[in-house]
Order: C-alpha cells, then structure tokens, then sequence
C-alpha cells in the first residue's frame, strides 16, 4: 500500500480545528468520566509525582527513590498520583479495496478514511484522551501531540492490511473507530465485531464509499475485475445491472446498521465525493454520546 | 508476371487472398470488441446479479471497414505491384546483356547504368537467369560465360565503370558459343554508338543466337567526342576534336589546364552539322604554354576529350653551358644575361653538354665554355646532326684557343686573339653594328643606336663567309655567323655574352635575338626512352587522373607504334624522375564511324526507359498507417483513450519538434564540433561541410582528439562559442556582416576562438577579405614564421597545401591579443576544404592538384595541426627551447 501524503496529519488537524475538543464520556467506567487525564488526587499507577511515603516491608525495592532516601536515615518510597483516561483504538481499512477512486478528481476511500480518522485522533488528543492505532500489533495507547505524530506516520507508512479489523486483545472499556468499505461478507464482519463488542468496548463505524460504488455508472460491455482477487464479473451492458446492484447494496448497508445496532454502536456512511466535515461531525456526535 | 494494363503484380498468386475477404468481414462482425475493464471493490454484491441480455456487442462497421482495407492493402503488397510503362523483355530464356564499357560509353554512362538496372529489375521480378558482357578491351581471355541471378546481375552492375580504353567487342562475345541450348531469350546491346572495326555485323550474328535481339543506344548530344593529341604549328597549338559525324551542331569548350591545375585558356570547339571533326587552336605565350599539362573537353565526363601534354608539346627547355661551375647571378657572367633573356620564353637548364643533352633540349647555348672534350664535342655534334641548334657566345677562353684549327665547333675560322676597338691603347671606336640584312634570318629586329662592340674574334676572310654571317658590324666584319650541320644549325656570336665586350648583352636587341634563334630551334627528342617507364598517373574512364590501378604496366621501351592504351597501359602519364611521357588515348589520326542501324528484326531503341514505380513500399505505409488508426480506434472502444493518454502521445510527437535552439547547443558541445560558416551559395557551404566532415574523420582516426559532426554557423545569429575553430570560406559577393555579427566575431577572438579564412584558390580579387579584416578589427598579418607552432603542433610541415598549392599562409601576429600566442586569424587561399572534403563513403570529392594523394596528406596534416592548435595552444611551442634543455641535460 502506499504512502497517503505527507501532509496528511495537517489536512486532519486543520479538519479537526473548528471543533470543541473531545472529551469523551467514559460512562461505562464513571470514575474516570470526569478526570479524563486529570489526576485522581490519590496514589495510583500514573506518572506524575505524588507524595514520598516512608517504606514499609513489602514494597518492592526498586520503588525506593534512592536520591530522597540519601538525604535522610530513613528510607523512602516513591509514589505516583493515580492518572486514568479514556484510551480510544482507531482502525483504518487498509485493504487493496480501499485504494480505489472512480475518476481522477476523487481521493481514494483509504486517503478519506485515514483523514477523517486522524481528525478524530486530533480532537481525542486535544481533549486529553489517548488514542492508538488498532492494526496487527497495536501500541499502547498514547496522549499528546507524540501520539498523533505516531499515529499519523503508521497511517502514512504503506500497509497491507485486511478488511477487517485485526482480531486482538484490547483492553476492556475502551473505545474502538472503525472506518472502511465493509464490503466483506457479512457473517465475517459480525464475528469480528461480535468479538470486539464481548469485550466490552464501544465501537462506532463509518462506511467510507466511492460514488461509483454507489450508483454503478458504467454503461456497455464492462469486465469488472474485483482488486482483491474476488475475480471478475463480464456485464455484457454493465446498466442493466444497476438496479440489482442498487438493491444489493442497500441490503448490505441494512444488514450492517443492523448489526451496529444489536451491538449498541453507531453506524454512518460517507462518500468520498462529500466534504469530510459532515462525516467528523457525526462521528463526533456518536463519540459523544 | 500479370499484368493489369500499366500495372503488373510479380507475385499474382498472393491476390488469391482476396478470395478471404467476405469470411474476414464475417469473422470481424462475430468477434465483440474487447470489454473495457474496471476494477469494482464491491464486485462481490456484482456477483448474483445477470445482465437481462447477453448479447454480443458487434463492433461498429467502420472499425470492420477499416480492418478490412488494412489487410486489402497488406494483400496488394504481398503481389509486388509495380506500375511500368510496358515490358521490355521477350523470350523465357536467360537474358544477356552486352554493355559497351569502354571510353565511347562514359558520356552517358549513368543513363547506360539505369538503363541496364531497369532492365535487370525486369529481369529478376520475372525470374530470368542473366548474363553480363563487358565489351571493353580485357587483358586475357574473357571469363566465360556465367548465368547468374538477376540480383547477383544488379551487384555485378553497381561495379561496373567505363574504361578508358577501346572495346574488342568480338572477343568480348565469343563465350556466347557456349550459351546452353534451351528456349529463346534475349538478347540486348548496350551500344556507345561506335562501330569499331565494322564488327556490327559479326556481332549481331553471335548475338542472334540467344533469341531476341535488341539495340540501346544513347542519344546524339552525349555521343562521344574524342580529342586528338595537339599539332604544334610555330607558337599555336593546333587541337583537333571528332565526333560521330551527325546532322546536328555541337558546341564544345576546349580547356588548357597547368600542372597545379590552373586553367590557362579557354576556347570553342564548334562542330559544324555534318561533319566530325572540329579544329581549334590555342595561342599560349612561352610561358603559360610551358606550364601546359593536360587538354580536355569541358563537361565531357570522358576519359577520351582528356590529352595530356608532356614535354614533347611544350617549349623545349634550352641548355646553357659555360665555364661557371654555379649559376652565375653576378652582373659581370655572361651566363646570367643569357639566363635572363631566355627564362621569360621557356625553361632554361644549365649543366655539362651530356647532362643536357640527355634530355629533350629545343637549343644549346655555349657561354664560352672553355675546351669542352672530345665526348662532349662528339655528342654535340651528333646532336647538331640530328636538328639541334647550338648558339655559341665568344669570350677571353675562345679567344685564347682559337687559330690552331681544333676547335671544329665554329662556323668559321677564326683568328688567333680577336679584335680590340677603343680603350687606352687604341686610336679605334668601339664599332657599331650594321641593321640586318633584308634576306637574313635577324631581319626585322632593329639594332639599338648605342650598341658599340669593344672587342670580337675575327673569322678568317674566306669565300663562303659572305652567306655565313648573319650580321656584321658597320666596319663589315662579321659578328654573327652561322653554319648548317646536317638538320641543326650552329651559331656564333662574336662577341661576349656579357658587358666586357660590347654592351650588347644590355639592349633590347640581346633578347630578340635569343628569341628569334630559339624560334628556329625545333630541338631533338631525346631518343626513345631506354627503359620501360612506369606509370606515375592515370586516367579513369570519366577522365579524372588517378592513381594507377594495380596491374598497370611500364610502357616498354621503345614503344611500339601501334601500342593504344588498354587495360595494362591505361592513358595517362607515364615516365620516371625526369622523363614524362603522356600516353593518351586518340590515336593521332582515326575516323569515329557510327553503328549502322540494325537489320529490321532487330529492336532499335534509346537507353530511356520510362520508370517503373513499385507500388509495394507505399501500400505498406498504408496499411501501417491503418494500423495505427485500428490501435487507436480498439483503445477508444475500449475506454483507454483518456485525456491524459492523448495529450501524453501528443506530447510524445511533438518533442523532437520543439528541440530547436537547445538542440543545437547539445549538438554543438556534445563533442568537439568544428564549424564553418554558411555563406549562403550552397555549394560552397556543401563543400565547407564535406571538408570539415573529412578532416573531423581523419582526426578521430589519428589523434586522441574525438571531433563531433561539424555544423554551419551564421555569426548573425549563431552561439559561437562551442567552436575552437571556424572555416570561414571567402566567397565573392557574400553578405557583408553586420555590425551585430562583427561584434560578435570580435567576441569570439577575443575570448580565444580561431577562424582559417580561406581564398580558396583566390582567383577573385574582390572577395571582401580587406573590408571584413577591417570590420573585424583584425591587425595586419604577417606571413607565418617557418618556426611557428603551426608547423609542428602534430605533424612537422613546413607547407601548408590544399586543393592548391604555392599561396602562403597569413596569420596574426603573435602577442597581439591575450591568446597565448595562439594566432586567432589565420588565412590563405589554398581552398583547404574542398582538400579535405569526402563523401559519406569517405571518398575524396575533388582531385588535389599538382601533387595528387601526396599532397591531400600533406593538407590533411595541416588540418590536424591546425585542429591541435586550437585545442592545445601554444604549449608544443616549448619544444623551441627542447635543443637547449637537452643541453643541459648532457652537460
């Protein structure tokens, strides 16, 4: 897979600009709803500093701060403010499919979803959750403008990924952005979502389309050849296939909505002949809510 | 063959294929175009789904319409079609072709060539086996007769080229006998128009034995024209022409070229109707007719108008003998007055008297040589015997040796001492001389008031001394005197070739006299040859002097009278060291008698023959230019022919269009690349190009120099930086340059840059060299040193020839500009370019002259010297100073 741009986390940044930051609900873990990054005021694995407390048998020696112990007799253990946020995984579609356009003036469905997910990640960033990229070997989560530079570099580096999301271990109560074609069968998707959702994360998806793949234009004799070696489909008039296609489709999308909503996730669909404003919108809103 | 009125098809069988024609149509509406292809993501949803009707697109009709003409056309092709005129051929056996090649047939030998490759074009799309015959004068037997393919026949031909010899046309022909039976072919006779030896009839008789016969024959105006070795009548040179005696006038130029190819006078040669010979005659004074080397028809392209003139047509030389070991030159030897007067009439020898007389000599003159000895005298004598003339001057050894009868070289006797008039001792003037005798041999020749005569030798008072002087001095004693021996002539001057004794050897008389003596000397030859002599140059069948071909022979000696050139003694010039002898084609006297007409069953026609177009290379363009319409018509179709892809072709096209300026500097510094400038006569420029194409060739072969194609360059508005050297060819009425041009030339001086002007042979005044060295800001020149760089950049020269040889070479003084030394004007007329200029084959374009390849080398060295300087600078200069280096090295 190519390279997406390399301007492409300030294409998002600018995107992401005109919106409040995001503070995501964690409603599911209520204690850390109103932290977000803040500190918890008590002593809990975090980073920064929060009180030295005297040792006591049992804690492990490599606590002990060794540079306030060397100022007394006594020794000293070091002790971090409880810090806890809302950690967002963010997937992309990076399957040949995605790399499709229908005609020159149109960005492909890859450089419109991994926009819009980088725009998401800037929003999450500035309200102080942490996000992270779910591919096959995701990172920890992370805050900060480091975490969106990482985030948009592995989004920039070419990747062959498959479409669907990966099938790994994520931490419970998170939060997962799905973007992509979702064009696989959808016995397949429902598992793999089925999966994500038994571990209790929230999951949103965009179904990111290219109008071509919407309307079926082409007229006349047309051999389409699937890019993911689905093979290919000889049309001797390619428009009489537009209204079973038409039907198709909406079937497809129905059985997706309807799999979003068994679940409790949101379901959106965007075109990459549109603005991606409308579509950060919704998924805002869905973050949100 | 098959023939469809003026076109005819070499393969009909391929037209079969249009038979196919209807089953292609049929084949093309089956097949549905190729379906655009577009890759889908969501192909799976795509895959239930079936089109209501699969029925097959046709593809439209044009595109059917048009393939079907491709391979129409593609079939056309495969038959050969060619549109002729008719067919010349007859018969179904072999064809044999007779081509007269010897020196008749140069006139109009590319007429002859193309006439003869039409023929064998004929001959091979009909498949006939073919046999060529030369007919030219061959040394042995003729190779016998071979049928080859008519290809194999047209290699033969591109060979072949005209003789300067006769033909043996019956020798030529007698391997015919030997002609398999088989059915009738056809036979045709590339005739020159001459019957040789009235052999026409035997010929047709050997010819009518392969089937069909046929006669070409060139036509009037290129008839051949054949030059006679020039007569000489007193001072004119009386040349005679003849032709084949045909209703219609001809008008010819005779030309009289010098030794370095100068011409030396021009003539006409008018043929009246009817007759064959013309008769023109040349006055050339003593001096140009001393340089005369070689007589021609202008534009005849023939070895046979070609005479070249040696020794025995020109002046003789005269010998002079006296005492004076060297030359003389003071005022006060009798020699350098003798010398003086004769040099202006013809070439003057100086030596012993067997020295001399070993050559061809017109008249010996003895200025008071002193005993000569009794070879000497011998020789002498029998020379005089055979038509030699000896002038013989008085002097102080005559005087001491005459009175004792011994000296037998005097036309009379003399008295012991001679005669002194005037002086201290004596009552006596200084004589004067007497006009000359009304019935003598010196009347007309006025004597000068102020001649005196000091002093003289007396001849004897004798009965016949009445009829033997030839003037005498006012007083009656003889002072010229003159004896007939056998066919020569012996002459005494009384007095003394130089001032000592009269002030002859100071008047106007002294050279009349020596002219007039002269005049009547026709001198002897000097004896056949001795041995065999080899040739030195020779002439091809177009009548261009070239170097021999390899198995000429030395002319034997004595030359046999009857010997005519042939392919072991081509015409030309032959001899060694001293001696010349021309050998030239005309007999001194023969009749041209034309071919008769022939007998009625025999085809009579010319050699032009109306072309024959091959339709084949066009129909391929065709069909390829369909092609390409098909391509892009099936890329439409098929939805690939996108905007981009057509710009992208356009763009593709119209590159090399727009290389313009740039293109020409990568050209220009891509290597080293010589320039010469356009001057705007396109020979000229042509000739500029070839010399500078042949000189580039000749550097990349000899040196580590790599030189580039040279371009033209106009300095108005040309970049002329990327040049070291510019040829600059000066030709009259060129564009004078502008003040912009000029400017620019500076520039490039300035900065280093080199321009060779050339006079090119410098024949007309008015070429502008002054105005532009002027406009140029070009400091005088000054002729070039014998050490300067230029001699010794690569080569050592010390000339510096080209097509011509004698002008000398101007440059730029050194120091005056910031180059180095490195001269940056160098000019002569040597027309350097058209000695270096070859053709693509890298054949030399023009004979060099007088010198021949010896000379090209020498120019070539001088443009590789020339090539070096401008690279390298002054930097072998240093080698001045290599003799005291090494000095010091030994010390």
């Amino acid at each position: 897979m190519r390279p997406l741009g390399e301007n492409l986390r300030y294409q998002a940044e600018a995107l992401a600009a005109p919106l409040p930051p995001l503070l995501v609900e964690a409603r599911r873990i209520a204690a850390t709803v109103s932290a977000g990054m803040h500190g918890r005021r008590r002593t809990g694995p975090g980073e920064t500093f929060w009180q030295f407390r005297r040792f006591q048998s049992g804690d492990p020696a490599a606590a002990i701060d060794w540079r306030r112990s060397a100022r007394s007799d006594k020794l000293y253990v070091r002790e971090t403010e409880w810090a806890a946020a809302q950690s967002v995984w963010l997937w992309c579609d990076r399957s040949p499919s995605m790399d499709f356009r229908s005609r020159p003036g149109l960005p492909t469905k890859e450089a419109r979803a991994a926009l819009l997910q980088l725009a998401v990640a800037a929003l999450l960033v500035r309200g102080g959750e942490r996000v992270a990229l779910l591919d096959g070997k995701p990172l920890p989560p992370g805050g900060g403008r480091l975490a969106l530079e990482r985030l948009a570099a592995r989004l920039e580096a070419p990747d062959e990924g498959s479409g669907l999301p990966p099938a790994v271990d994520l931490p419970r109560h998170g939060r997962v952005v799905l973007a992509g074609d979702f064009l696989e069968p959808l016995d397949a998707l429902a598992e793999r979502l089925g999966a994500l959702a038994r571990r209790g994360l929230r999951g949103h998806l965009l179904q990111v389309l290219d109008p071509a793949e919407e309307t079926l234009p082409y007229t006349g004799r047309v051999r389409f050849v699937g890019p993911e070696g689905e093979g290919e489909v000889l049309a001797g008039r390619a428009e009489d296939l537009r209204e079973g296609y038409r039907i198709a489709l909406a079937r497809h999308r129905d059985g997706l909505a309807e799999l979003a909503r068994i679940k409790g996730w949101s379901f959106a669909t965007h075109r990459t002949d549109h603005g991606p404003e409308t579509a950060l919108l919704a998924l805002y809103q869905a973050l949100e809510a | 063959m098959f023939e469809l009125g003026p076109l005819a098809f070499s393969a009909p069988w391929a037209l079969a294929a249009l038979g196919l024609l209807p089953l292609l149509w049929l084949l093309l509406r089956l097949t549905p175009p190729a379906p655009r292809r577009h890759p889908f993501p969501p192909l799976r949803l795509l895959l239930g789904l079936k089109s209501a009707e699969e029925s097959a697109m046709r593809p439209p009709w044009w595109l059917v319409l048009l393939r079907v003409l491709l391979v129409v056309l593609l079939v056309l092709a495969a038959s050969g079609p060619v549109i002729q005129a008719g067919q010349t051929l007859r018969g179904t056996g072999p064809v044999v072709l007779v081509i007269d090649d010897g020196w008749a047939a140069a006139g109009d030998w590319n007429q002859r060539k193309a006439a003869a490759r039409g023929l064998l074009a004929e001959a091979d799309r009909t498949n006939r086996s073919v046999a060529l015959i030369t007919t030219a004068r061959r040394s042995g037997a003729p190779p016998p007769l071979r049928l080859m393919r008519a290809s194999e026949a047209q290699e033969r031909l591109a060979t072949l080229t005209p003789k300067p010899w006769g033909t043996d046309r019956l020798a030529a022909l007698a391997p015919l006998a030997e002609l398999p039976e088989g059915p009738p072919g056809h036979a045709l006779w590339l005739a020159d128009g001459l019957d040789a030896d009235g052999e026409e009839g035997t010929v047709w008789a050997a010819l009518r034995k392969v089937g069909v016969t046929s006669l070409l024959r060139g036509e009037e105006k290129t008839a051949p024209l054949i030059l006679h070795p020039p007569r000489t009548e007193g001072e004119d040179l009386r040349v005679t022409a003849r032709r084949l005696p045909t209703t219609t006038p001809r008008a010819a130029t005779l030309r009289a070229f010098a030794v370095d190819g100068a011409l030396l006078a021009e003539t006409s040669l008018d043929f009246a109707a009817g007759e064959g010979a013309a008769t023109a005659t040349l006055s050339l004074p003593a001096e140009l007719r001393g340089r005369l080397a070689r007589l021609e028809v202008a534009d005849a392209g023939s070895a046979a108008p070609v005479v070249i003139v040696d020794e025995r047509w020109r002046r003789r030389p005269v010998g002079v003998v006296s005492a004076e070991t060297e030359g003389g030159g003071t005022l006060l030897s009798g020699t350098h007055y003798v010398t003086r007067a004769l040099e202006a009439l013809t070439e003057v020898r100086q030596g012993t008297v067997e020295d001399l007389l070993a050559r061809e000599l017109a008249m010996l003159v003895l200025v008071d040589p002193g005993p000569l000895g009794e070879a000497g005298r011998k020789r002498l004598r029998e020379w005089m015997e055979a038509g030699g003339v000896v002038l013989r001057f008085a002097g102080p050894r005559l005087a001491r040796t005459t009175g004792n009868g011994g000296d037998d070289l005097l036309p009379v006797r003399l008295r012991f001492g001679g005669r002194q008039m005037g002086g201290a001792l004596s009552w006596r003037r200084p004589a004067e001389v007497a006009p000359f005798a009304a019935d003598g041999p010196l009347h007309g020749l006025t004597v000068p008031r102020d001649l005196r005569v000091r002093r003289q030798v007396l001849a004897e008072p004798s009965p016949g001394l009445e009829e033997t002087a030839w003037a005498r001095l006012a007083d009656g004693t003889p002072l010229v005197t003159a004896e007939k021996r056998g066919r020569g002539r012996l002459i005494l001057v009384h007095t003394a070739a130089d001032p000592a004794w009269s002030n002859l050897p100071l008047t106007g008389l002294f050279p009349a006299l020596l002219s007039r003596v002269l005049d009547m000397a026709r001198g002897v030859e000097a004896g056949a040859a001795k041995v065999p002599l080899a040739a030195i140059e020779t002439l091809d069948g177009f009548g261009n002097p070239v170097a021999p071909p390899p198995g000429t022979r030395a002319l034997p000696a004595p030359l046999p009278e009857e010997l005519g050139p042939g392919p072991e003694q081509p015409p030309g010039l032959y001899g060694s060291g001293a001696v010349r002898r021309a050998f030239n084609l005309a007999p001194p006297a023969s009749r041209l008698v034309a071919l008769d007409d022939p007998p009625p069953a025999i085809e009579n026609r010319g050699l032009d023959r109306p072309p024959e177009t091959d339709l084949t290379p066009w129909l391929v363009a065709g069909a390829l230019a369909l092609a390409m319409l098909d391509l892009l018509a099936g890329l439409g179709l098929r939805g690939l022919l996108t905007r981009g892809s057509v710009l992208g072709m356009m763009l593709g096209l119209a590159v090399p269009a727009q290389a313009g300026d740039e293109g020409r500097f990568l050209e220009a510094t891509r290597d080293t690349v010589l320039a010469y400038r356009l001057t705007g006569d396109a020979e000229t420029d042509r000739i500029s190009r070839a010399g500078l194409f042949g000189l580039g060739t000749v550097v990349n072969r000899r040196t580590a120099a790599r030189m580039g194609k040279p371009m033209g360059i106009d300095p108005e508005t040309d970049e002329l930086s990327f040049h070291p050297l510019i040829y600059w060819p000066l030709v009259e009425g060129a564009q004078p340059l502008s003040d912009k041009g000029a400017a620019r030339v500076r520039a490039y001086l300035h900065k280093g840059g080199m321009i060779l002007f050339d006079r090119r042979g410098g024949s007309g005044g008015g070429d502008g060299l002054g105005e532009l060295a002027e406009s140029l800001g070009i400091p005088p020149l000054v002729r070039l040193p014998g050490d300067h760089v230029l001699t010794r950049a690569y080569y050592l020269l010390d000339h510096f020839p080209g097509r011509w040889r004698g002008g000398s070479l101007w440059i730029e003084p050194a120091g005056e500009r910031v180059n180095d030394g490195v001269p940056p004007v160098i000019a002569g007329d040597n027309d350097w370019a058209g000695a270096w200029a070859v053709d693509e084959g890298l054949v030399p374009l023009f004979p060099v002259v007088p010198d021949g390849e010896r000379q090209r080398e020498i120019a070539y060295r001088f443009g590789i010297n020339l090539v070096m300087m401008a690279l390298t600078g002054n930097y072998k200069a240093d080698q001045v100073h290599m003799p005291a280096i090494l000095e010091r090295l030994g010390r």
